[in-house]
């Protein structure tokens, strides 16, 4: 009798035990739905589940000068500017690219600048199969957060269980200090691209 | 017949715990209720503020009767503006700053303010992760609207949760009135 008692006080431990331990492991609703993380680096395709996307160049510059309606705006920032390079390329069918984030080497991220206005080369990118596109990601980011950093490009904004690349910038040159080894004083978005360069 | 006195006051006694407890809170609770309400706090106006997602420093405030930073002025009106710097503190790009800041005392016709980067005068963009960046609100008013020469404006801010009770994902959730900072108004004929 007192062995079946001391059992059945052994089942309930172990099932509050199991059920706590199912309770406090339990994914948040926020991991369950969250981008696919698709990882890369530098230089390589990506193949994301709607795009494939690959990191040409980056670029870094204390000033940004655009061409509006005639006029051309010279932008500046507090950090630096990021002018990301990359080819994109849709998979099956024609679809949009339009988010980008820089996320530093702690996990802040930086979308997007929203400064420079409408400009065909800047997200949302319009993409087609087996046609490559040149489309350019424009980032406002301190001079700390470039270090370890990388780079997360998905279709949409809120994509939940969708295809997210993230991209390694660990071949970005930084000296000692954690600065970018060459920064331009300025940086034209609407000069031509040097020839033998994409 | 004194034991089953006590025996049915004990009965009582248990059965009515739960109901003399409650009883009493809420007696308690509409005791404290009935007290005055606490001002909210006068923030220092020379010094930042931890306002929930933002970090807050007032610059100056003041009437212009000119376009401010790109925000066109109507003729018949002018514009009660305010200069503050903003640093975002959380982990993302973020453009919720359009409730931080409301003049008390003043009727505004149509409620929310112009909001610009003074860098530039981009229109309500994103501020980046600890990223300090100067922003005007430009609150347009009618020529005749009295300003006063010393403004306050009530500061709201929002607390942050880990996860939040409908999908457990983290957010910045209920706003609630942080303080209020007085500001000297000048009077400029066209800043900016």
């Amino acid at each position: 009798m007192r062995v079946r008692a001391i059992g059945n006080l052994a089942i309930l431990a172990a099932t509050v035990a199991l059920s706590y331990g199912m309770q406090v492991t339990k994914p948040h609703y926020a991991d369950l739905t969250a981008p696919v993380p698709i990882d890369g680096a530098m230089h390589d395709w990506v193949r994301a589940r709607s795009f494939d996307v690959r990191l040409d160049k980056i670029v870094f510059a204390h000033t940004l000068k655009s061409d509006r309606f005639g006029t051309s705006k010279i932008l500046t920032t507090s950090g630096v500017w990021a002018v990301v390079t990359t080819s994109l390329t849709a998979t099956s069918t024609s679809t949009t690219v339009a988010d980008g984030i820089w996320q530093g080497p702690t996990g802040l991220r930086y979308r997007v600048t929203e400064r420079l206005g409408y400009r065909s080369d800047l997200p949302p990118h319009d993409v087609d199969p087996g046609l490559e596109k040149r489309g350019l990601y424009v980032f406002e980011v301190p001079a700390d957060q470039i270090r370890g950093a990388s780079l997360l490009i998905a279709a949409r904004r809120f994509a939940p269980l969708d295809a997210q690349a993230r991209i390694r910038l660990d071949a970005v040159p930084v000296g000692a200090d954690g600065q970018p080894a060459d920064i331009l004083p300025e940086y034209d978005l609407d000069a031509p691209p040097a020839p033998g360069k994409t | 017949m004194f034991k089953t006195a006590r025996s049915r006051f004990k009965a009582w006694l248990t059965a009515g715990a739960g109901t003399i407890a409650a009883l009493f809170v809420a007696g308690l609770m509409g005791a404290f209720g009935a007290l005055p309400a606490h001002a909210p706090p006068s923030l220092p106006a020379d010094a930042a503020t931890d306002a929930g997602r933002w970090r807050i420093e007032p610059v100056r405030a003041y009437v212009s009767h000119a376009n401010v930073y790109g925000v066109p002025i109507k003729s018949g009106q002018k514009a009660l503006v305010l200069e503050v710097d903003i640093t975002n503190r959380t982990a993302q790009s973020d453009k919720a700053y359009f409730d931080v800041f409301k003049p008390e005392g003043i009727a505004f016709p149509d409620g929310k303010p112009m909001i610009t980067l003074t860098r530039d005068s981009t229109l309500t963009p994103e501020l980046h992760p600890g990223m300090a960046e100067r922003m005007a609100y430009v609150w347009p008013l009618a020529a005749d609207v009295a300003v006063p020469s010393s403004l306050s404006f009530a500061i709201t801010a929002e607390i942050f949760k880990p996860r939040d009770n409908l999908y457990g994902v983290p957010g910045w959730y209920n706003p609630y009135r942080l303080g209020t900072i007085t500001l000297a108004v000048g009077d400029h004929g066209g800043a900016g």
